[in-house]
């Protein structure tokens, strides 16, 4: 295993319909529905980006769990201070797969909507994110069968060693059909947290 | 500053040629291969006009001597010829001598089988074959057999229209972080309704000649073709007394963080790339001795890159040309087709002019080269800017 002397400055959480940073509850909404919940997540936490809501679901949950780490960073100066994406799930964009799926699945009820396809890959939640921030930094999405923090380490400890990032974001991103879980985590010079597997490991499951 | 790496053979098929000899003499003839469309039946068949190859698959199967039961799309077909005219440019009779990759780009992969015979695979047993046949990677493992490569790197990049550009800079860092003696790198797309029903509802499709670089564009024409280069190592090039073409000797590839189609207006993720791409080459752009410019002929496109080009090169802009007047946009085939028309640039001293140029755009000032034009040239900068700002330059030069 690469190994680098950082840090996890902060993380975040979204699941079981709870939002929180660094193990702090920031937002709590009992709505059974994922889009109910997720957009009154937006709404309590101040979010205020309009563009939003075009996003498909998993765009919207690696949106606001990145939004909650990148918020105190302001986003005129993320060019210079070079934050790389690493995410990975699970489902990739199967939720939104299906939907568009279901457009063109009837030869003659045929209607596929290209703001549906332009959902149809994982890694566009990065392309959110990195709009959003002014990111024009390295990233990666990966899908693993289950959460795996030597490989998210790894390959943030590879774009440290090779000068390609000064910070990175890493996580967890997955939605499908009815369960979701987010986990991200900013990984740089400062904080108290050791970056490595087993502090990784430790705050998925915290 | 890096050294380049070593371009020993190339192969094409396009709209304007079946070899590279006939893409060249089509480039320095001004010969455009735009027509309408006839090998796809598709009702914008009367509002669009498209860069196509004049094969049909049976001819494309026959030229490979492929048996009846293949599965081959159109891709693949396509990316094995032009990827067998590179191997035997480059004089390889035995891939197996050095340690050999390919890397391979496409958008549609087998899109067209599949939008062919979809609705009939659940019924159609002897159709089932194509299914195996739609995924991107199936092309490039398809073009690795035709190869012979069976014991290395077969791998496929599919980023938008900066596909191919990707897969020859991947190349070309593993040659020189010594992963690999030789890799084959381009890329392929055939046409598909696939692609021309998705720009046609993204209003990006000419009605006639697409117009690069003029105030009155009205988009782009679809092209489909493939083209592979064939890069070697120093050690490679010396053991075998090779030939060398020109030298892959910058590459740079950024994120346009702006949308997840349009490039932004002010071209920032390919100003990011041409300037990786210099401090890779270590190089100024006063270096630059021509810029083969992605140039689709969108609204969006040409303004992007000519402001990108303006924010580079300042004063010392050299003369610049998109051929995609010449082929059409052939989308993940784009890099490779770009890179080789460099390569010839560079080969024989000769800019190519941007066809179909009338009318100055009004937002600038940068006027592209309309004639063609004899130049020695050392360095030629070319531009593959891919939607959701996935941008990417390549600088070739005829010194290592």
């Amino acid at each position: 295993m690469l190994k680098t002397n950082k840090f996890i400055q902060s993380y975040s959480h979204i699941r079981n319909n709870t939002v929180s940073k660094n193990g702090t509850l920031l937002f709590e909404n009992a709505s059974e529905a994922f889009p109910d919940f997720i957009k009154a997540a937006y709404n309590a936490l101040d979010t205020g980006y309009p563009k939003f809501f075009k996003m498909d679901n998993l765009s919207k949950l690696a949106f606001l769990a990145a939004d909650v780490l990148l918020k105190e960073i302001p986003s005129a100066t993320n060019k210079e201070q070079n934050i790389a994406i690493v995410l990975s799930n699970r489902a990739s964009s199967l939720d939104t797969d299906r939907k568009h799926q279901a457009s063109i699945a009837n030869k003659e009820d045929y209607f596929p909507s290209p703001a549906v396809f332009v959902y149809t890959l994982p890694n566009i939640c990065i392309g959110e994110i990195s709009i959003k921030h002014r990111l024009f930094s390295e990233n990666s999405f990966f899908i693993f069968d289950r959460f795996s923090a030597e490989h998210l380490a790894d390959y943030t400890n590879g774009l440290f060693l090779n000068n390609k990032a000064e910070k990175v974001i890493g996580g967890w991103v997955d939605f499908d059909t009815d369960t979701y879980e987010a986990f991200l985590y900013l990984v740089s010079d400062k904080g108290s947290i050791p970056h490595n597997k087993k502090e990784i490991n430790r705050l998925y499951r915290l | 500053m890096g050294k380049g790496v070593a371009i020993t053979g190339m192969g094409i098929i396009s709209a304007i040629g079946n070899t590279v000899a006939e893409n060249y003499l089509a480039l320095i003839g001004e010969k455009k291969g735009i027509s309408r469309i006839a090998w796809i039946d598709t009702i914008h068949k009367n509002e669009i006009m498209v860069g196509e190859i004049n094969f049909s698959n049976a001819e494309l199967e026959s030229q490979l001597a492929l048996d009846s039961n293949n599965n081959y799309s159109r891709t693949a077909l396509l990316g094995a010829i032009a990827a067998k005219q590179a191997i035997a440019a480059a004089q390889i009779t035995n891939i197996d001598t050095y340690k050999t990759g390919l890397i391979s780009a496409t958008s549609v992969g087998g899109m067209d089988m599949t939008e062919r015979y979809f609705y009939e695979y659940l019924e159609e047993k002897s159709l089932q074959k194509y299914i195996d046949g739609h995924h991107a990677g199936d092309s490039s493992q398809k073009i690795a057999e035709q190869l012979g490569i069976n014991h290395s790197l077969v791998t496929t990049i599919s980023t938008a229209c900066s596909s191919a550009a990707n897969a020859i800079m991947f190349g070309a860092r593993l040659i020189k972080a010594g992963k690999l003696d030789r890799v084959v790198v381009g890329g392929s797309d055939c046409l598909s309704k696939f692609t021309i029903n998705g720009f046609k509802t993204l209003m990006i499709l000419s009605d006639t000649y697409n117009t690069p670089f003029d105030e009155n564009r009205k988009g782009l024409n679809l092209g489909e073709a493939a083209a592979f280069l064939v890069l070697e190592s120093d050690a490679v090039v010396k053991a075998e007394n090779k030939k060398v073409l020109a030298y892959v000797k910058g590459y740079g590839n950024a994120n346009d963080a702006y949308h997840q189609t349009a490039s932004s207006e002010n071209g920032d993720g390919a100003t990011l790339a041409m300037e990786k791409a210099l401090k890779v080459a270590g190089l100024n752009p006063k270096d630059i001795d021509y810029v083969n410019a992605h140039g689709t002929a969108t609204g969006n496109n040409d303004l992007s890159e000519g402001k990108a080009l303006i924010r580079v090169f300042g004063e010392n802009l050299p003369e610049f040309s998109s051929t995609k007047a010449y082929t059409g946009h052939t989308l993940a085939a784009a890099g490779a087709i770009e890179a080789v028309y460099s390569i010839l640039a560079l080969q024989h001293s000769v800019i190519y002019p941007n066809l179909n140029f009338k009318t100055q755009m009004k937002e600038f000032e940068i006027t592209p080269q309309t004639t063609l034009k004899e130049k020695t040239l050392s360095a030629v900068l070319s531009n593959s800017l891919g939607f959701g700002g996935n941008c990417s330059t390549l600088i070739f030069t005829k010194e290592p």
